[in-house]
């Protein structure tokens, strides 16, 4: 071993302190990038695995009722591969000792028995019902685990009004219900929503449906061009009810799904980077300053006649040492971590398996990425000190950057002792901002962990406080004239009723164009309040339309421009509306109108087709069971469910983040705080050990060393808030996501805690360098400097 | 210089001043067993109140080591040290530090200033602790540096930053004040002028003071020659006189 190779392992032992806090700073920055890469890979491997296998379909219709004589010739459009035809419907579920009614979704099997061609089944359990038996089903698995039904048992669905058994035959997944929950919620409900597959014949029978289809799916040939085949399949539906093709896109799993890859692609890269580059700076600056504080061994060797390389070679060697150390203990946190976030998001995406992957590109890019970093840093520190002449080197830096003229004038008629710290920060000024930075970086880490309650708390208290504020909304299985609401608002616990309707539509601008219910709302209503960007409620002018601003970010369009609205249902007329306001959503993406002007438009009565309600919470629970009785109620959806789950699977996740990105704050600030009190020791050792010698005690000179490290503190932390506030905005403006909005909302209380976070974390690194302090050995340090 | 060896009681050569440093049979050493190595053994001394001694010897000799338990840096292995009634050898490091701040003055061959202070701030800065201690001013007129007040040590040559050293030492009127090698990085000129500070802050604060050197010419300065050799004072001479720095002959 050269000599030198001894001097570097004798200071990766000697500087183990500042080696470990900077090898789990590595850590850290390349744990988060192989943990959100890896989640990030490993859902999109899990979804193109599982659609593959299972032949999902590219292109869905839904009809209200059309001859399977019709498939033939829809097979025959150019660019369909594949079309399958299919009956499927909402069901009631009679489900014994429900909190809230269970609602469902009955999708049928071909006539001749076995997997469908396209969207196929993926068992876990049992098997496919057999051709001939009109009461087996293979249910989906999300409300299999969640109620923990089993094969054999039955389970009692209303269809279309009449009750029916089926006994279940298999649990299984499948590629368009991936993520599944009641219409339009953005959440899972796993326990209240059921998803059948059965017979055709079972429910053509129920919905009057023999020898016709109300789905379709297909799939494209290769090089065929969808928007082509979405018009003449359109075309061809329109006599039969068609509600408008649509692709994948706007496929509810898979639109959520793609969504949340796109969030997660987002997560994967902004967060990763941000904190991989915080990381990356740190240890430039960290290392940096290692260097520098061994510049008399530097200019040593240098007199001494070695050549520069071997040096540099040296220190390189001791970087490797330090990042390899950092880069194995990252890889195996993002790793653990990793699998922990995958497994948060196993209740959202039901895959048949989602195993975690992790390229072996990952980490061997991020440990490379920390080493260039870090030896940047190390061999920019070096390259200074090898420049000097090796006299300047061998003696102590000196003190004034800024001119000596300036700097007396310094701390003017402030004790000796205070000007010590105010001159050791405004003698380098540069350094001195840089460990400021550093210190003020670990701030938004902490912040990134927690302002995620703070979102998502006025997240709700914004959609349901301000904007949905009634207790449950009930969809109707048809339009009905406007007094229905009043025959509900007599259902015993109903304190108030407000009838809507909603129609599906497709809205374009330009070459833009987005499927989504179009709702109608009563002028002043007060269960759904449409609100500007101020909060204010809106009313809707009755000459057109209302978009909520994302929806008119992605159409590209502003107040006062036109969209054409294409009504998917009944007549399918087209109509060219302006957009008369803006209004705020939080989730999913909204239009509305008033709903007199949409019965005008749809050239129809006083319809209405859902109501909100407000309930009294004491006669809550059997009302929802009444509604579920009546024939005319298709679904009732309940706010405190959702709020429920809400609260289950949301606070789930954001727990995880915010416990790994608060930890990962805590070893910024550490490792800032810790290197910055250890350098300056290892610097100013002699001057404090000169100080003692003179009678100073070991708190007086303590006060001198930390004092400064206090003041860039006290510095850092509000600049960390200011900083916080912006990488909030950063992140979630690079986020696109329809189904929520999450505002930039950061509490009081979350600021508090990152501050004492990172003052805590400072107050420990700074403890743990005064007990050295209180070490120093007065006579050794005197004679390192003779 | 080639005395006969003195014995642990014998009374020193000059005056009848009480002895303000009483050592006996002081040792000091490091390490244990075959590879120990003994800086100090069974040393005795007496050294009287203002009196300015020298102490010299060949490098090794535990010159250093004997000065440092002496100004409470350090703390003997076995035996007695003390000053006046302040025991020293079994005193603890808050009590040390007491001692340092109220009665010693250091000055060592390297200055050891605060680089981010000025020449007046560092002196001032021991001031501020200090009991009862004259004007930064003051400190800095007897080294004859009144007009170099607001430089920082970056801009005084080494002479100059070990007479701002010496300044700061007298600043807080020490009752003792100990130099370790003080001109050892000095040309003879400047030299002088450091030795004549310390002198004069001798005479003029009455500061009981010991100098190391290995520098036999500076003997003469002194009232009492301690000659050492591994680890003990194997010689004492009395000046009849104590010669000034500009006397001297390098
Ligand atoms: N920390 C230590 N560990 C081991 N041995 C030590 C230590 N400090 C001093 N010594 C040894 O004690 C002996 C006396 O050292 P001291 O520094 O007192 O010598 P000195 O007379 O001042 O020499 P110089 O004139 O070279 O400064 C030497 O042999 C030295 O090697
Ligand atoms: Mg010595």
């Amino acid at each position: 071993m050269s000599m030198l190779d001894r001097k570097m392992l004798r200071d990766v032992l000697a500087l183990r302190g500042q080696v470990l806090t900077i090898a789990l700073l590595i850590g850290a920055g390349v744990a988060v990038l192989v943990m959100s890469v890896g989640t990030f890979l490993s859902l999109r491997g899990a979804q193109q695995t599982f659609y593959a296998q299972s032949h999902f379909a590219e292109v869905f219709a839904e009809v209200k009722r059309a001859p399977r004589t019709l498939l033939p010739q829809i097979a025959e459009i150019p660019g369909v591969a594949i079309v399958e035809g299919r009956v499927t419907g909402e069901a009631r579920v009679d489900w014994p000792g429900a909190e809230v009614p269970v609602a469902g979704r009955i999708v049928s099997l071909p006539l001749a028995g076995g997997q469908p061609a396209l969207n196929r089944l993926r068992l876990l359990v049992g098997r496919l019902p057999e051709p001939t038996r009109h009461e087996e089903a293979v249910i989906h698995a999300a409300f299999a685990e969640a109620r923990r039904v089993r094969p054999g048992e039955e389970i009692a669905v209303i269809l279309n009004g009449r009750r029916q058994s089926f006994r279940i035959v298999g649990i299984a997944h499948s590629p368009e219900f991936v993520f599944t929950s009641r219409p339009g919620s953005p959440l899972p409900d796993d326990r209240g929503y059921v998803l059948l597959f059965v017979n055709e014949t079972a429910v053509a029978r129920a919905f009057d449906m023999q020898g016709a289809f109300s789905e379709l799916v297909l799939t494209l040939a290769p090089g065929a061009s969808e928007p082509a085949v979405i018009a003449e399949l359109d075309r061809l539906l329109q006599p039969w009810g068609g509600r408008g093709a649509h692709g994948r896109r706007d496929q509810p799993s898979h639109r959520f799904l793609e969504d949340e890859l796109a969030e997660q692609r987002t997560l994967a890269v902004t967060v990763p980077l941000i904190f991989f580059g915080i990381a990356a700076f740190l240890l430039n600056v960290v290392l940096g300053r290692m260097v520098e504080a061994q510049r008399e061994q530097v200019a040593a060797l240098k007199a001494l006649g070695y050549p520069s390389f071997p040096i540099a070679a040296h220190y390189a060697k001791f970087v490797a040492v330090v990042c390899g150390l950092g880069a194995a203990l990252g890889v195996a946190a993002g790793a653990w971590m990793g699998e922990g976030m995958l497994g948060n998001y196993r209740p959202f995406f039901r895959f048949p398996e989602m195993p975690y992957l992790l390229p072996a590109w990952l980490p061997l890019l991020a440990a490379a990425a920390s080493f260039a970093f870090a030896l940047l840093g190390v061999l920019a520190a070096l390259r200074r000190i090898l420049r000097l002449p090796a006299a300047e080197g061998l003696r102590p830096p000196r003190p004034a950057a800024l001119g000596a003229g300036a700097l007396g004038s310094v701390g003017g008629r402030l004790s000796a002792r205070a000007k010590i710290p105010l001159r050791g920060l405004l003698g380098r000024p540069i350094r001195t901002g840089l460990t400021m930075l550093g210190i003020a970086l670990a701030v938004p880490m902490v912040v990134l962990g927690l302002f995620w309650w703070d979102a998502l708390d006025s997240m709700v208290a914004l959609q349901f406080d301000r904007i949905e504020r009634g207790d449950a909304f009930v969809a109707l299985t048809d339009p009905r004239p406007a007094r229905a609401v009043r025959e509900m608002a007599r259902l015993p616990g109903v304190l108030a009723v407000e009838g809507q309707r909603i129609v599906p539509v497709r809205l374009r601008a330009a070459q833009r164009s987005h499927l989504l219910a179009l709702s109608g709302l009563p002028e002043g209503a007060t269960l759904r309040v449409p609100r500007d960007a101020d909060l204010r409620p809106v009313q809707i002018p009755r000459e057109g339309v209302a978009l909520s601003r994302r929806l008119a970010e992605r159409l590209g369009v502003r107040e006062g421009d036109r969209v054409q609205v294409e009504v998917l249902e009944g007549a399918r007329r087209s109509h060219d509306l302006p957009v008369v306001a803006l209004v705020e959503d939080i989730i999913g993406l909204t239009a509305l109108m008033e709903i007199g002007a949409l019965n005008r438009l749809l050239r129809e009565d006083d319809l209405i087709s859902h109501v909100a309600l407000r309930v009294d919470p004491l006669a809550a629970q059997a009302l929802w069971q009444l509604l579920a009785e009546r024939p005319r109620v298709a679904a009732t959806s309940v706010k405190a469910v959702w709020l429920r789950v809400f609260d289950e699977v949301i606070a789930r996740m954001v727990l995880t983040s915010a416990v790994i990105l608060t930890g990962f704050g805590i070893i910024i600030a550490v490792g800032v705080v810790y290197n910055s009190a250890r350098v300056a020791l290892q610097e100013r050792g002699w001057e404090m050990a000169s100080l003692r010698v003179l009678g100073f005690t070991r708190q007086e000179v303590a006060r001198l060393l930390l004092g400064e490290l206090a003041v860039a503190v006290l510095i850092a932390v509000p600049l960390g808030l200011a900083l916080a506030q912006g990488f909030v905005a950063l992140i979630l403006g690079a986020r696109n996501n329809e189904s929520f909005d999450i505002p930039a909302t950061i509490s009081p209380a979350t600021f508090a805690t990152a501050a004492l976070v990172v003052l805590g974390a400072a107050a420990a690194s700074a403890i743990v360098v005064r007990r050295r302090i209180d070490r120093l050995d007065l006579v050794a340090a005197l004679k390192a400097r003779e | 210089m080639d005395g006969a060896v003195p014995s642990a009681g014998d009374p020193p050569a000059t005056g009848g001043a009480p002895p303000i440093f009483v050592a006996r049979a002081l040792c000091k050493s490091y390490g244990s067993g075959e590879a120990a190595v003994h800086a100090l053994r069974d040393l005795d001394l007496d050294i009287l109140q203002g009196e300015f001694v020298v102490l010299i010897g060949p490098s090794g000799s535990g010159k250093s080591t004997l000065l440092n338990i002496l100004g409470g840096l350090d703390t003997p292995s076995s035996g007695r040290a003390a000053w006046r009634d302040h025991e020293l050898a079994g005193a603890d490091e808050a009590a040390l530090t007491a001692y340092r701040r109220e009665h010693v003055g250091f000055v060592f061959q390297s200055y050891n200033l605060i680089p981010s202070l000025t020449a007046r701030e560092n002196v001032e800065l021991v001031a501020e602790i200090a009991r009862d201690p004259m004007r930064a001013e003051e400190a800095l007129a007897l080294v004859g540096l009144s007009h170099r007040l607001g430089h920082f040590p970056g801009q005084l040559s080494g002479g100059e930053q070990q007479r701002v050293a010496v300044a700061r030492a007298i600043v807080k009127r020490p009752d003792a004040l100990l130099c370790d090698e003080p001109t050892g990085a000095l040309d003879v000129e400047t030299g002088k002028l450091v030795l004549s500070a310390i002198s004069r802050a001798n005479r003029e604060v009455g500061a009981t003071t010991v100098v190391i050197t290995h520098n036999a010419a500076i003997a003469g300065m002194a009232d009492r020659v301690l000659h050492m050799g591994g680890g003990r004072i194997v010689a004492i001479e009395a000046n009849r006189r104590r010669l000034s720095p500009e006397e001297l002959v390098w």
